[in-house]
């Protein structure tokens, strides 16, 4: 019970961070099976406080019979209880992720005379884990029969859906996939958000990426499991590990990757050490794997692209990561939106493109940021990231290098991230980028 | 394809002191792709004409001083020139840097680099004037007995000071050059010093008092835009990082005493500890020198940093003291008296010594007088104690001159505790003095120094410092063996590409490796990407490896003295040693990044993927 707990107080911080929770708003519940075998559902407390649940805000009632157990449980129990009856299923949250909201609003007559548009994710993230997300419109939007009906059969299909102006439901095999779910609905929704900003409409987009996917998005995104979370070969370090968890923490905390995307490394003489999770809240750590460099069949794609760039440099530290503001900013500048903002100046259609920093720390920093197309060969990727340190390769992340440290490429993300969002925040303030950019970057 | 690579002269001077004959050869192509400038054209070049096995202080040995394709430009601090030779101090190949104005000089006298072979058979002063237009008359080999005996600075008056050579700079040995002490400095405008490991001594065998170059040579650059686009990013860069636009020109290098002091790494009575009194530091620090003893502030060739300090203690004026004189001067020799430290200092300068060799020599002194152990032939009537200033000055002269128990200091550490019978007390690696950084204190500061090809050399064996706490971004931790091996690896590439780019280890704080390629790929037009200059750099380490092998050292040279792995010191929580055990983990880690074998001999697929 002490562990079940815990995994709702962790996740629930999560969602609070990333603000797909407001203080009291949303539901966590998961599935957990007793000596016997018997399935049972835990669930928080109505009105809790999902970033700060106590003991007593988790809700035991029976999964069967729902209002058994527990007169505090969320409003929506029944449909948690229903997603959490679907095979395979261990985990779900309602969550308020609320840029997918604001995207997925609709303001014609209710009910409304024909289904209503799905959200469509343009980053690869979401693209490849969610497709597309179902939007349902309820006349009764808590707790109703018609949502457990719903909702259940969406989930069925999919791992998430939107009910309009209400937020996500997600499920998982786990409770910490469901928040993975969530997290990228979130993300894809506020990606297409920032899309706005550069005067981009996100159905073009969709468009745009779903015509060609391979050419978008040659590289899915490594699939998620949780197997091995938690999971330390190099405890013998404690400050190595520190400066992952610490590393890990900072790149979920400042969004620079939704929860337990991306990935870190740091190489040491015949080995590297490896988080396939760059993004890891506090105490939802993901593995810390020690590996050899040398090539395994057994290695996942992601850790093998880790193992090609350090067999051909000398780089100690790489993180990759998928900052929302790097991927629009790399979308924005493609000839098919060739009004929009970032299209109008200098580095438009020009190979190769760059993001040229207009902030002062930005361009201290940078002066120029490659933007590799999604079909970049390996050896385009390495030498950008010698001459430049960062790259943003589009439809496929960022991917920084450090000479020395974690924190060396945390700095870079970190700063991708910021540079990226300026340029979006002078579009929409209708800014002329080009003459913001400074001159030096000409000749970089 | 271009015609001629931008940035260099093309030409490299060789000097026989021996048959007073001068040749100028092509640098050509070849060298300029494979080993840059600076330290790596002088490498090459040194390899080239020196075996081995040659006597340090013997004929066979040379002298290479290179500049780079960058020096004499716009580019902030690039007027370093590069000095290798084998050192007389360690036997391993010698590799000296150093700022000031002399570097870019050499290059405005239209060469990339100068080598000098043989011995003079009177002691010489070799002027290269390079507006002169025929060889003959280029270089001149000027008497120098009138000045032979003479110190530093009284040399450079006298001859700097006369209207043919008005403007010219110059490098000078003083007395502890001459009667070859073992660490002596060869000193660039009188204060600034190739210091380390005894080039000045090797001057002195080869009756070399000095050279002095002038020239109106301009380097072209052969892309204006790529080369202008790096230099204002660097400028840009080093008037906005806290390290390069004010702490250094605040407080100098000895600005590092307090923060060094934070994290145990400072130094005390030849290494034994590292524990000091704050009121005793606050004495001695960056701060105590702005605040008591500071004239001004003084730069090298075009630096905005300005780390010099020009000073004066009563009527005695000078430059110095830096960081590693502060605390060898000092803290080693439990000494926290400003204005002793800095007297001893001016006249280290004078003399023409290294003050870090000289400092670890007197602790070595110091303690084994304090166990007895110094013969009693040479003791006199000095009172050689830690903490003990009177009588140190005294001590400094008589090292220079070779006198009573200078004579024993001039041989170094390692010699001085051996004939003493406790080599225990050396805090040498190959030799050389150990900085004023405990290793202690930091693995990667400890493979720094276990791997440097001149022995225990914090700028050779890669600038960690500045992961330590000045990396902002790049700090690392400092006890784990599975980074700090390449993280000192990468360390030293950088070093290595910053010496023979000819620019200082201080523009680290601002601007790195891709700001350094871009200036030399716009000064040469030759491809200089960061990825070709790690190649270069891997190229310069093994080729430093390579000599050093030859002449018989093995990686059971690339250790700690036994002090450090066995005597703990208390820092980040815990008593720390480098055990035995993290020196051969750490030691084999790092043979395996740089592709050597386990015996740290340069694998066959090394050498022929670089060109060795």
């Amino acid at each position: 019970m002490r562990e079940i707990i815990a995994r709702f107080q962790a996740v629930g911080a999560a969602a609070l961070t990333i603000d797909i929770e407001d203080s009291h708003s949303g539901n966590l519940a998961m599935k957990w099976v007793d000596a016997d075998g018997a399935p049972h559902m835990a669930i928080t407390a109505t009105g809790s406080q999902k970033g700060d649940l106590k003991e007593t805000d988790i809700c035991f009632p029976g999964i069967d019979r729902t209002t058994y157990g527990h007169y505090k449980a969320s409003t929506e129990t029944d449909i948690h209880a229903a997603i959490l009856s679907l095979p395979d299923v261990g985990g779900s949250i309602h969550a308020h992720t609320k840029h997918a909201i604001i995207e997925t609003l609709d303001d014609r007559r209710k009910p409304p005379a024909e289904p209503l548009p799905p959200l469509r994710p343009v980053d690869p993230l979401g693209f490849y884990h969610l497709r597309s997300v179902p939007v349902e419109w309820f006349a009764v939007p808590s707790g109703s029969p018609e949502m457990v009906k719903l909702i259940t059969a969406h989930l069925k299909n999919g791992v998430a859906m939107m009910t309009h102006g209400h937020g996500a439901f997600t499920r998982g095999r786990t409770l910490e996939e469901a928040l993975y779910h969530a997290a990228l609905v979130e993300n894809s929704g506020y990606v297409l958000w920032l899309l706005r900003l550069f005067g981009i409409d996100p159905r073009a987009a969709a468009d745009f990426v779903a015509e060609t996917p391979p050419r978008n998005f040659p590289v899915p995104p490594t699939a998620y499991t949780n197997e091995s979370d938690g999971e330390c070969d190099f405890k013998d370090e404690p400050d190595t590990v520190a400066e992952f968890l610490r590393t890990g923490r900072r790149i979920f905390e400042s969004r620079l990757s939704p929860f337990h995307t991306g990935s870190l490394s740091l190489r040491g003489a015949n080995t590297l050490l490896f988080a396939p999770k760059a993004s890891m809240p506090r105490n939802l750590p993901g593995p810390l794997l020690e590996r050899p460099l040398m090539p395994d069949a057994a290695d996942t794609a992601e850790l093998a692209f880790h193992k090609e760039i350090y067999k051909h440099s000398n780089f100690q530290a790489i993180a990759h990561t998928y900052p929302a503001e790097a991927e629009v900013a790399a979308l924005a500048m493609q000839p098919e939106f060739a009004n929009s903002a970032e299209c109008g100046t200098r580095n438009s259609f020009h190979t190769p493109q760059y993001i040229v920093p207009i902030d002062a720390e930005g361009s201290f920093l940078y002066l120029k940021i490659p933007l590799l197309p999604p079909e970049a060969l390996f050896e385009e990727v390495l030498r950008a990231l010698h001459d430049y340190r960062i790259i943003i390769i589009r439809g496929r992340g960022v991917w920084a290098i450090g000479e020395q440290s974690l924190s060396e490429v945390l700095h870079r993300v970190s700063s991708v991230r910021d540079i990226c969002y300026y340029r979006a925040g002078a579009a929409t303030r209708s800014l002329n980028l080009a003459a913001l950019e400074p001159k030096t970057a000409e000749n970089w | 394809m271009i015609e001629k690579p931008g940035g260099y002269t093309n030409k490299i001077l060789v000097i026989d002191l021996a048959t007073s004959s001068v040749e100028e050869r092509q640098t050509g192509e070849e060298l300029m792709k494979d080993y840059l400038g600076g330290r790596g054209l002088a490498t090459r070049l040194f390899c080239d004409f020196v075996p081995p096995k040659a006597e340090p202080l013997g004929e066979e040995n040379a002298i290479v001083i290179a500049t780079s394709p960058i020096s004499a430009t716009k580019t902030p601090t690039a007027g370093r020139g590069h000095l290798v030779f084998k050192s007389p101090l360690t036997g391993t190949i010698g590799s000296s840097n150093s700022g000031g104005e002399w570097g870019a000089y050499l290059k405005m006298a239209g060469y990339d680099a100068l080598v000098i072979t043989g011995r003079a058979k009177h002691p010489v002063v070799l002027f290269i004037d390079g507006d002169k237009s025929d060889l003959s008359d280029r270089v001149a080999f000027i008497d120098a007995r009138n000045v032979w005996g003479r110190d530093v600075h009284a040399t450079s008056d006298s001859l700097l000071n006369t209207p043919e050579r008005k403007g010219a700079r110059g490098l000078f040995i003083g007395q502890a050059g001459e009667n070859l002490v073992r660490f002596a400095a060869v000193m660039n405008e009188k204060n600034r010093a190739y210091g380390r490991g005894g080039p000045g001594a090797v001057f002195g065998s080869k009756n070399l008092k000095g050279i002095i170059v002038c020239g109106s040579h301009k380097t072209t650059v052969a892309d204006e835009a790529v080369f202008d686009a790096g230099l204002k990013h660097a400028h840009y860069k080093m008037r906005a990082a806290p390290g390069t636009k004010r702490i250094l020109r605040e407080l100098g290098t000895a600005g590092l005493v307090n923060l060094i002091n934070w994290i145990d790494m400072l130094p005390h009575r030849n290494f034994i500890d590292t524990t000091h009194k704050q009121a005793d530091l606050d004495r001695i620090c960056g701060e105590a020198i702005a605040d008591t003893i500071l004239l001004k502030p003084v730069g090298c060739y075009r630096c905005p940093m300005m780390c010099g300090r020009r000073t004066q203690v009563g009527n005695y004026s000078g430059e110095g003291p830096e960081y590693e004189t502060v605390v060898l001067l000092g803290p080693v020799l439990d000494i926290y008296d400003l204005p002793a430290i800095t007297t001893l200092n001016y006249l280290a300068n004078e003399f023409g010594m290294d003050t870090i060799s000289l400092g670890g020599t007197l602790s070595a002194a110091m303690e084994c007088a304090e166990h007895g152990l110094l013969p009693a032939r040479v003791i006199g009537n000095h009172k050689l104690r830690f903490g003990n200033i009177d009588g140190l000055h005294d001590i400094v002269r008589q090292t220079a001159f070779r006198e009573g128990i200078g004579d024993l200091i001039a041989e170094g550490s390692l010699r001085l505790t051996t004939e003493c019978g406790a080599p225990q007390f050396a805090m040498t690696v190959k030799g050389l003095e150990i900085p004023a950084y405990d290793p202690r204190a930091s693995y990667t500061q400890s493979l720094g120094y276990m791997t440097s090809p001149t022995g225990a050399c914090h700028l050779r064996g890669g600038y960690a410092v500045s992961l330590a706490f000045f990396g902002g971004s790049k700090e690392i931790p400092r006890f784990s063996v599975r980074q700090s091996p390449m993280a000192a690896h990468n360390v030293q590439n950088l070093g290595i590409i910053q010496d023979s780019a000819g620019i200082c280890r201080f523009t680290g704080y601002a601007f790195g490796i891709d700001v350094i390629a871009r200036l030399l790929t716009g000064a040469t037009g030759l491809d200089f990407s960061v990825e070709q200059l790690e190649i270069i750099a891997q190229r310069i380490a093994t080729l430093e490896r390579l000599f050093n092998n030859a002449a018989g050292f093995t990686a059971e040279d690339d250790t700690l003295p036994m002090r450090f792995q066995t005597e703990p010191i208390f820092t980040d929580g815990a008593e720390r040693v480098v055990s035995a055990e993290h020196i051969r983990t750490l030691r084999k880690a790092y043979y395996e990044i740089r592709n050597w074998d386990e015996n740290g001999n340069p694998a066959p697929e090394t050498l022929q993927k670089l060109s060795l």
